[in-house]
């Protein structure tokens, strides 16, 4: 069958990719404020991620991921005394100062953990061995803070609170939009940096001592024993740790990406940032094949006098409509993915581009175009077949 | 019945079938605050297989008689028969599709799609009428053929020339074998021989497919073409051709 739509849409190819520019456009804001919003709500909870927990238990006062009141240490004794538990391990939290060569400070997040652990381990490691974090006062940082926190590389040195800080390791793309940069060390040392004098930077520091019942802690990670139900096991962490909240590790992510979302507007933001694009691809694309209706209005009459259905007519128009789209879709995507890889690279800013997202943005594409081809269905539905005799 | 002219008269010939059968046709536009007739009450009957002129000067109501005897403009007034169907009071659906598997259409600005090629424009027809794929490129062809331009078959219209262009608006006109051919000045954006070798060719190719032709014209050159001229003034059928009739001089005489 011959394709009147495509043929009348690459008949004038300067015009068609002005207009595929438009619809590049529109793909590209609204997958990089669609991917914006996934980036930052998956990056709130990257923490949660680095941990394969079924529980976590936190202060009762527990907001949201970066804001609890700690927990003692002997908690962590309660919570593996509870039926159903298979393993529970400390986890520490909590910010800091970071103090740079230049005497200038900035907060950081002190993550505390056993690098033995089987319930938290910072992934993917880039550089040194986790093991080397037991040595006092050593770190690993992420990579992408390496600027941020003015430092160069493994073996630097700074200082963080009074102690100094070792880094021994990296790791990638552990970084969070909402929170400071993260710094992770053995549980000793975390508590050593947590309680140290800020006021001034001490040359012989006490080596950390592990940690006792009193010591403070952020969350325990619980694993549940095989074919445990959570649920029951929560109950009963909840029975015999009063004082305790106790989440699962997919509601302690619910609970933190909704907190962030809310509380910032940016979903709000980011889905306007959406809202505009759609609108103006719907505009550009509405244009296009207005004016390309109008140009071919003859043709059209022509086809409805020999005796064309409307519908026959407005196929057309929704084929042209489609293609549009795909080819406005395929490039602008292409574009986001590459513009994602980018920012992550040099800004470590994530554009989260989901299977579901993309697939999501072609839905819209196409129903955006579908949409603007009302305007030129109309059109054509109002023509009279009788211009074609007037010449 | 108004028969003014016959070129082609033959009084001997077997009774034939009525393709087109008007009576009291009429049409009138409300123009601001005035009612205005373009049609005053037109009777008119053609026989099936002939080839007939409305001529008459501009503003007489010729193009908009052949707008509703073609299905596309419904008269205020008046019945219209069609190769034996009653189209007044047709849906304007039953209408398209009366229109879609009967009549031919050829126009003065060739109305060809700019973006198709010559073949592709009649395939475009072929489609529209249910004929698809192989078929439809094979009809394309054979039409072509017969309009002598199967080597053109993937100009598009920008590259033929104007005869070129209505000889592809025939062939289209043709696709689905029409029994009804309608043609508005199809002549009138041709040099005079050109307009000649297509009314030839018209005419040649409506007896060999068995259609009736009905076409509005200025052009008198075309007049021994047809079989009857019937000419239109003021929105009715008049006995001659009008004597205030100033149809464009032609450049060359027909043989």
């Amino acid at each position: 069958m011959v394709s009147i739509a495509r043929k009348n849409l690459f008949q004038d190819l300067p015009r068609f990719i002005v207009a595929q520019a438009g619809i590049m456009f529109a793909v590209g804001l609204v997958t990089i404020q669609v991917g914006l919003l996934n980036g930052f709500t998956r990056s709130s909870t990257l923490l949660i991620e680095n941990a394969e927990a079924d529980i976590w238990i936190a202060s009762k006062e527990l907001q949201h991921l970066d804001l609890t009141l700690p927990l003692k240490y002997k908690i962590l004794t309660q919570a593996k005394a509870v039926q159903g538990v298979e393993r529970a391990e400390a986890l520490i939290a909590q910010s800091t100062v970071w103090r740079y060569q230049t005497e200038q400070i900035a907060p950081i997040r002190i993550i505390g953990f056993d690098p033995k652990s089987q319930l938290f381990h910072p992934h993917p490691i880039l550089e040194g061995n986790l093991e080397q974090i037991n040595q006092p006062y050593s770190i690993f940082i992420d990579s992408l803070d390496l600027k941020q926190l003015d430092v160069q590389g493994v073996g630097n040195q700074s200082e963080i609170g009074s102690f100094k800080g070792k880094v021994v390791g990296l790791t990638k793309g552990i970084r969070s939009i909402v929170s400071s940069p993260y710094v992770f060390t053995s549980l000793p040392n975390a508590v050593a940096y947590l309680n140290s004098p800020i006021a001034s930077p001490q040359k012989n520091p006490p080596v950390p001592a592990p940690l006792t019942e009193n010591n403070l802690i952020t969350f325990v990670l619980v694993k549940a024993r095989p074919g445990e139900d959570i649920q029951g096991l929560k109950a009963r962490l909840a029975k015999a740790l009063p004082d305790t909240r106790i989440l699962t590790q997919s509601e302690l992510t619910e609970l933190t990406q909704k907190h962030w979302q809310q509380s910032t507007g940016v979903g709000y933001i980011l889905g306007l940032g959406a809202v505009v694009g759609i609108i103006v691809g719907t505009v550009v694309v509405g244009q296009i094949l207005y004016s390309s209706v109008t140009d071919h209005l003859k043709e059209f009459g022509t086809m409805k006098a020999m005796g064309s259905s409307d519908w026959f007519i407005y196929r057309i128009i929704l084929e042209q409509a489609l293609w549009m789209a795909i080819l406005g879709y395929l490039p602008g995507m292409g574009l986001c993915l590459s513009l994602g890889a980018w920012t992550m690279n040099v800004q470590a800013i994530q554009i989260l581009i989901k299977p579901l997202t993309a697939a999501g943005v072609f839905l819209v594409t196409v129903t955006m175009c579908s949409g603007a081809a009302v305007f030129a269905i109309q059109k054509v539905t109002r023509l009279d077949a009788a211009l074609v005799f007037k010449s | 019945m108004t028969l003014i002219h016959e070129s082609h008269s033959d009084t001997a010939a077997p009774l034939r079938e009525t393709a087109i059968q008007a009576h009291g046709i009429e049409m009138a536009y409300q123009v601001g605050d005035h009612a205005f007739k373009a049609l005053k009450g037109i009777d008119l009957e053609i026989q099936t297989g002939d080839i007939e002129l409305l001529m008459g000067p501009s503003g007489s109501g010729k193009t908009t008689l052949l707008s509703i005897l073609g299905g596309i403009l419904t008269p205020t007034a008046g019945e219209i028969t069609l190769l034996g169907q009653k189209i007044t009071g047709l849906s304007r659906r039953r209408l398209a599709k009366f229109r879609l598997q009967n009549i031919g259409f050829i126009f003065q600005g060739f109305n060809l799609f700019p973006a198709l090629t010559a073949a592709e424009n009649i395939e475009a027809t072929l489609n529209l009428k249910g004929i698809r794929g192989r078929a439809a490129k094979k009809t394309a062809l054979k039409l072509l053929k017969q309009v002598d331009l199967a080597d053109k078959r993937h100009n598009l219209p920008r590259d033929l020339s104007g005869g070129q262009k209505q000889r592809v608006a025939i062939a289209r006109a043709l696709a689905g074998n029409p029994r009804l051919i309608l043609a508005d000045e199809p002549t009138a954006a041709l040099d005079s021989q050109i307009g000649h070798t297509i009314m030839e060719l018209l005419r040649r190719l409506a007896q060999e497919e068995g259609c009736t032709v009905l076409m509005v014209t200025h052009d008198p050159r075309i007049q021994d073409i047809a079989d009857r001229v019937v000419y239109v003034e003021d929105g009715l059928i008049i006995p001659q051709q009008p004597a205030n009739f100033s149809a464009p001089k032609p450049e060359v005489q027909y043989p």
